[in-house]
C-alpha cells in the first residue's frame, strides 16, 4: 500500500510539474507586425446574443486596428472548460463570468485586478447600485458587468380584458399587496370540471431559487448577512412568505405545479401567449421572445409584502490574471461594457440596461424601443436603479445556496413544513 | 412461425412496442419541419401548418456546421477502425493466449472503465497540453484509438468460440495470429459491427472531450456545434431539431450497414464450417 | 532461447497482440485515472498549490449528508434500472431473432433512442409526464386516477427518470444481446428438435447457457454505466427537486466544478469505484458458476 502512494504521489507530482513547466500557449498571440491577438471565450445565451458579440467585436477590431480579437462560444460546462483551462495554465485572456461564480475565481487569484483602469477611465458610480455591488469585492474590482437583468411579472393583457380586470402595475410605489394578487389570481383562474385551463399566476417556485429572495426582501426578511457570510434566512418575514407562495397551490389552486414551465419546454412567452397562464414572473430577457409574437404584452412589478423589492445579476466580463496582454485586455473588457455593444441587446429585450445615464429620463427613448417594449415600460424603470438590490446567489457561498433551493424545493414539494425547513437550512449551512 | 395467427400477434406486439420507441424521434423530425412558434402549442400538434423545409439550410447559417460535419466524420473514420483492430487483437490476447498477470492486468482495464470521465479530465488536460494536442483533432483521436469496452467485449465474444476449432487450427500448423486472423475475426463479424456501430456512436457522438479540447470554430465537431445552439434563454428548436435529425443520418446508415453483418455472422458460425 | 522457441512462447504472442493497445491504455487511460486517484488525498481547488490531506476527503464524505443521499439515489437507480432493463432487452433480442418478415426494420427502430439525443428525449418525455397535460396522467385519469406531477415530487422524479433510462438503453443491449444471439450455431436447435425438445428447453438449455457469456458483459457493463449516470439526470432534471435525483456523478461534477473542490470529487469517484470494483470482481469470481465457455 505505502510503495503505491509513493508512486502515486510522485506521478501526480509529475503531472503538476507538467504544468508548471509545460509552454504556454502563447505562441499565437505574439504581436507580428505589431497586432496582438486577444483569445476570447464567453457563451451562447441567444442567437441574437452572439450575433451581438460578433458585431461588436468587429466594431472594436476596426476602433482598435492593433488588437484582433479570437472569439469561441463555448456550449455547456463552460466553467468545467474555463477551470481545466486555467489548471492547465491556458485560459483565454478575456473571458465571460457568471455573477454567481466571479468571487469564487476572485478568491483564487486568477482575475485580473482592473481597479486601477477602472478609477482612471471609468466610475464606478456610473453603475447602478446593485451592478455596483456586484462588480466590488472589497473596494476592488475584477470585472465589469455586461447588463442587468432582474425577475418581473409578465402578463397577456387579453386574459385580463376578457376577464374585465385591471392590469397590474409597472409602477413600483402602485405595486399590488400580496392579498389583492392573490384575488386577481383567483379571477383568472378558469377550471373545466377537475382540470384547470388557465392558471392565474406562477413563476414564483423557480428552482434556482432567485425569486423567493426579493419577496423575503419586500417583507423586510434578508437571505444572507450584511458580509454574506452567514445564511439569515430563518425569520418570521421570510416563513410568511414561503407559506404565501406555496399556498398560491396547495390553499388557492391558482398555480401550476413547479415543474409545470422548467419541464414542458415552454419559455414563458409560450405559456402566456397559449394562455395557459394569466401572470407569469419571469427574468426580464422573456421580453426578446415576447416581442417576435403577436399578443399584446404587459410588464408589472412583482406584488409586495411590504415594500417593493426586486433583485438582478447578469454576467461579468473578467481577464485572466496571467495574461500576457493586460492593456488590451482591459481595452477589451471596457468596450464590452460601452453602450456600443450593450445597446443592441438592450433595444431587443434581452437585456437591461447597468449603468445610471440610460435610466436617465431623456435617455430612455434611447433604448425603449416601442416595437419591442410594452408603452408603459418607462414608470418601471427606477424598481431596477431604486429598489434592486443584488440577487443573493451571486455573493452567497454556493453550496450554502444550493442546500437552501434543497431544502426549499423540499417545502415547496409538500415534505416539509416551513419550521423544519428554516431549522434544516440552519442546520446544514452552519459549518460551511 | 408456425402459423400466420401466431406471426400477426407477433406483429401487432412489435409494433405497439416499436411505436413508443419512435415518438421522441418523430418529434425531432416533425419539429424541425416546423415554425418556431408551432413548436410548443398544446395540444401538441405533429404537422405544423406548412412544412418549412428551409429549417434545414438555416443549420449552417451561423456556424459551418458543414465543417463540424467533415470533421466528425474524419475523426470518426479513425477512431472506428483503429478500435475495432485494437480491441480485437487485445482482446484476444485476454481470452486466447495464456500469460503471466493476464486476470490482473484484465482487472486494470476494467477498472478504467468505472471511473468517471470528468474526474480524469484535468489530468488529460495536462498530458494532451503535453504533447501539444490542444485545439487539435489529436486530442479526440489518439486517445481513442484504443478501448476498454471493446477490449471486454471482444474477449467475451471470443470466449465463445469452441475450443476445439482453434486446437485443430493448431494442429495443421497455425501460429496465433492465422488463427485470430482466419478463424476468430470471421467468426465475431456481428461482434464486430455491434462494436463498430457503438463506437461509431461514441465518438460521433462525444462532447465533453471536444468542449474542453477544442477551441477553435474550424475545428469543432457537430454535438459541440449542437450545443451551441442551444442557447440558455432562448432556442430555434426547429432549427436545433434539423440539425439534429441530420447529425443521426450517418449513426442510423452505420447501424443499417452493420445489420448486414448480423445475418452473415450466423451462416459462417455453423461449426462445421 | 531460439527464435522458434520465442515464435512458440505465449508470453511473446501476448505481446504481440496487446502492445498497440496497452500503449494506449497506458498513456490515455491509464495514468489520467491513477492521476486522479492521487487527486483524492489531496485538497485542491484547481488554481491554488494543492494540499495533502491523506483520507480527510473520504473521511468527510461519510459524514456528508448530501453523499449519503446520492449514495443511496444511485443504488436505487441500479436496482431500479439494471434488472428490468437487462430483462427487457433479452425478451426483445430474441423477439428480434426470429426470422420474420420485416426484422431489419424492426431492429432499427428499436435502436432508435439510442441513438436520438438526449436534448431531445428529455423534450419529449418532459411533455408525456407533465402533470397537467401529459399523455401519462391523461391516460391514468380514463381509469379514475389522478397522477402525480412526476418530474416535481421528491416521490415519483426518480421513478420517472429510471423508466425513461429504461426505454432510452433498450436497444442498446438488445444489440448486444442479438449479437451473441447470432453467434449461437443454429445445428444446436435443429439437434434440440429433432430430440423433441420444446421451446422452454430450449431456451433453458441452448439459449441461456451459450449466451451466458454475453450476459455476463451486459451485466457488468450496465452496472458499472448505471452508477456513472449523468447525462439525464442533468438535462431532465438537474439533480432535483430537492435533490431526489442527484447521483454519484452530478455531485462529484458540482464538488469539482461548482464548489472547486477537486479533491473531494476525485475522493467521490473512488468510493464509486471501489464499490462498482468490488461487485465487479465478485461477478468475476462468480462467473465460473454461471459463465460457460
Amino acid at each position: 500500500m505505502k510503495k503505491i502512494l509513493v508512486v502515486l504521489i510522485t506521478l501526480l507530482l509529475a503531472a503538476a510539474s507538467v504544468t508548471a513547466e509545460g509552454k504556454s500557449d502563447a505562441k499565437g498571440s505574439e504581436s507580428r507586425s505589431g497586432v496582438t491577438t486577444l483569445k476570447f471565450m464567453g457563451w451562447e445565451a441567444s442567437p441574437l446574443e452572439t450575433e451581438s458579440v460578433k458585431n461588436g467585436l468587429a466594431v472594436f477590431e476596426q476602433q482598435n486596428p492593433g488588437i484582433k480579437v479570437e472569439y469561441t462560444p463555448v456550449a455547456g460546462d463552460y466553467v468545467a472548460k474555463l477551470l481545466t483551462m486555467m489548471a492547465g495554465d491556458s485560459a483565454p485572456d478575456v473571458f465571460f463570468i457568471a455573477a454567481d461564480q466571479y468571487r469564487a475565481f476572485q478568491k483564487r487569484n486568477v482575475l485580473l485586478d482592473i481597479t486601477d483602469h477602472m478609477n482612471q477611465e471609468l466610475n464606478i458610480d456610473e453603475f447602478i447600485p446593485l451592478v455596483q455591488e456586484k462588480m466590488l469585492i472589497g473596494d476592488r474590482v475584477y470585472g465589469i458587468s455586461s447588463c442587468n437583468v432582474s425577475p418581473v411579472m409578465f402578463y397577456n393583457k387579453d386574459l385580463f380584458d376578457a376577464a374585465g380586470l385591471s392590469y397590474p402595475p409597472s409602477d413600483p410605489d402602485k405595486a399590488w399587496t400580496w392579498d389583492e394578487f392573490v384575488d386577481v389570481a383567483k379571477k383568472l383562474t378558469i377550471t373545466d370540471g377537475n382540470r384547470t385551463t388557465q392558471f392565474g399566476a406562477t413563476g414564483f417556485e423557480v428552482a434556482w431559487g432567485w425569486v423567493f429572495p426579493p419577496m423575503v426582501m419586500s417583507n423586510g426578511g434578508s437571505v444572507l448577512s450584511d458580509d454574506y457570510s452567514k445564511v439569515t434566512l430563518n425569520s418570521s418575514q421570510s416563513k410568511e412568505v414561503f407559506n404565501a407562495i406555496r399556498d398560491l397551490r396547495f390553499k388557492h389552486h391558482v398555480a401550476p405545479d413547479v415543474a409545470f414551465v422548467e419541464q414542458s419546454g415552454m419559455s414563458a412567452a409560450q405559456m402566456l401567449q397559449t394562455g395557459r397562464v394569466a401572470m407569469m414572473v419571469d427574468g426580464s430577457w422573456a421580453l426578446q421572445q415576447l416581442a417576435t409574437m403577436d399578443f399584446p404584452i404587459g410588464i408589472g412589478v412583482l406584488p409586495i409584502f411590504d415594500k417593493p423589492a426586486t433583485v438582478g445579476q447578469a454576467h461579468l466580463h473578467a481577464a485572466w490574471a496571467k495574461t500576457k496582454h493586460p492593456e488590451e485586455a482591459w481595452k477589451l473588457i471596457k468596450f464590452l461594457s460601452s453602450e456600443d455593444y450593450q445597446l443592441s441587446n438592450i433595444r431587443a429585450g434581452l437585456w437591461l440596461p447597468n449603468r445610471k445615464e440610460l435610466y436617465k429620463e431623456e435617455n430612455l427613448s434611447k433604448w425603449i424601443n416601442p416595437d419591442v417594449y410594452p408603452e408603459d415600460f418607462g414608470n418601471i424603470v427606477k424598481y431596477f436603479t431604486s429598489y434592486g438590490k443584488l440577487w443573493p446567489g451571486v455573493v452567497a457561498n454556493r453550496e450554502a445556496y444550493d442546500i437552501i433551493n434543497e431544502e426549499k424545493d423540499r417545502f415547496y414539494a409538500g415534505d416539509t413544513s416551513v419550521d423544519e425547513m428554516m431549522a434544516n437550512i440552519d442546520k446544514r449551512t452552519a459549518n460551511l | 412461425m408456425k402459423n400466420k395467427r401466431t406471426a400477426a400477434i407477433y406483429h401487432l406486439i412489435l409494433i405497439a412496442g416499436a411505436l413508443t420507441m419512435v415518438i421522441p424521434f418523430f418529434w425531432m423530425v416533425s419539429t424541425s419541419f416546423k415554425a418556431l412558434k408551432e413548436v410548443f402549442v398544446f395540444p401538441p400538434t405533429f404537422f405544423g401548418d406548412k412544412i418549412i423545409w428551409q429549417n434545414y439550410l438555416k443549420v449552417s447559417d451561423r456556424y459551418p456546421f458543414g465543417l463540424f460535419f467533415l470533421n466528425s466524420i474524419k475523426i470518426s473514420f479513425f477512431v472506428v477502425f483503429a478500435q475495432l483492430l485494437t480491441s480485437s487483437m487485445a482482446g484476444f490476447a485476454f481470452s486466447r493466449i495464456k500469460f503471466k498477470g493476464r486476470e490482473a492486468l484484465f482487472s486494470l482495464y476494467l477498472g478504467t472503465l468505472i471511473v468517471p470521465f470528468h474526474v480524469t479530465l484535468v489530468p488529460t488536460f495536462l498530458i494532451m497540453k503535453y504533447f501539444g494536442w490542444i485545439d487539435s483533432h489529436l486530442s479526440i483521436i489518439i486517445p481513442s484509438l484504443v478501448s476498454a469496452f471493446g477490449t471486454f467485449l471482444m474477449r467475451q465474444f471470443f470466449l465463445t468460440i469452441p475450443e476445439e476449432l482453434e486446437n485443430a487450427a493448431r494442429i495443421d500448423g497455425c501460429n496465433p495470429a492465422m488463427i485470430y486472423l482466419m478463424i476468430f475475426l470471421p467468426l465475431t463479424k456481428p461482434a464486430l459491427a455491434t462494436l463498430g456501430v457503438f463506437t461509431f456512436m461514441g465518438i460521433w457522438n462525444d462532447f465533453i472531450r471536444p468542449l474542453v479540447f477544442i477551441n477553435s470554430i474550424p475545428k469543432m465537431t457537430v454535438p459541440l456545434g449542437l450545443a451551441t445552439m442551444q442557447g440558455m434563454y432562448s432556442t430555434d428548436w426547429p432549427v436545433l431539431m434539423a440539425g439534429t435529425v441530420i447529425s443521426l443520418i450517418p449513426v442510423l446508415v452505420a447501424f443499417i450497414a452493420a445489420q448486414e453483418y448480423f445475418v452473415r455472422g450466423v451462416t459462417l458460425s455453423g461449426l462445421k464450417g | 532461447m531460439s527464435m522458434k522457441k520465442l515464435a512458440q512462447s505465449n508470453n511473446f504472442w501476448a505481446f504481440i497482440f496487446l502492445a498497440p493497445n496497452l500503449l494506449g491504455f497506458l498513456a490515455f487511460l491509464l495514468i489520467p485515472v491513477v492521476a486522479s486517484f492521487g487527486l483524492s488525498f489531496v485538497e485542491w481547488d484547481l488554481l491554488s498549490p494543492m494540499k495533502w490531506v491523506g483520507f480527510k476527503n473520504y473521511i468527510g464524505l461519510f459524514h456528508d449528508q448530501v453523499f449519503l443521499r446520492v449514495l443511496w439515489n444511485t443504488v436505487y437507480y441500479t436496482l431500479g434500472t439494471v434488472p428490468v432493463g437487462i430483462a427487457l432487452s433479452l425478451l426483445l433480442a430474441i423477439a428480434l431473432n426470429k426470422k420474420l418478415r420485416g426484422m431489419k426494420i424492426y431492429r432499427a427502430l428499436y435502436f432508435l433512442p439510442v441513438i436520438s439525443s438526449y436534448v431531445a428525449v428529455a423534450v419529449v418525455w418532459q411533455w408525456l409526464y407533465n402533470a397537467e397535460f401529459g399523455l401519462l396522467n391523461y391516460l391514468l385519469s380514463l381509469i379514475g386516477i389522478r397522477g402525480p406531477s412526476w418530474l416535481s415530487s421528491t416521490k415519483w422524479a426518480m421513478p420517472a427518470v429510471m423508466v425513461t433510462s429504461i426505454w432510452k438503453q433498450l436497444g442498446f443491449n438488445m444489440l448486444l444481446f442479438l449479437a451473441g444471439l447470432q453467434g449461437i450455431p443454429s445445428t444446436y436447435y435443429e439437434a434440440a428438435e429433432i430430440d423433441g425438445a420444446g421451446k422452454w428447453t430450449q431456451f433453458s438449455r441452448i439459449t441461456v447457457p451459450l449466451l451466458s457469456s454475453t450476459t455476463f458483459f451486459v451485466v457488468v457493463m450496465s452496472i458499472i454505466n448505471s452508477f456513472q449516470v449523468f447525462d439525464q439526470v442533468f438535462i431532465m432534471t438537474e439533480g432535483g427537486p430537492a435533490r431526489s435525483t442527484s447521483v454519484l456523478v452530478h455531485y462529484l461534477y458540482q464538488n469539482a466544478f461548482e464548489y472547486f473542490k477537486m479533491g473531494n470529487a476525485s475522493a467521490i469517484a473512488y468510493i464509486l469505484f471501489f464499490l462498482v470494483f468490488l461487485i465487479t470482481m465478485l461477478q468475476m469470481k462468480f462467473s465460473d458458476n454461471w459463465v460457460i465457455y
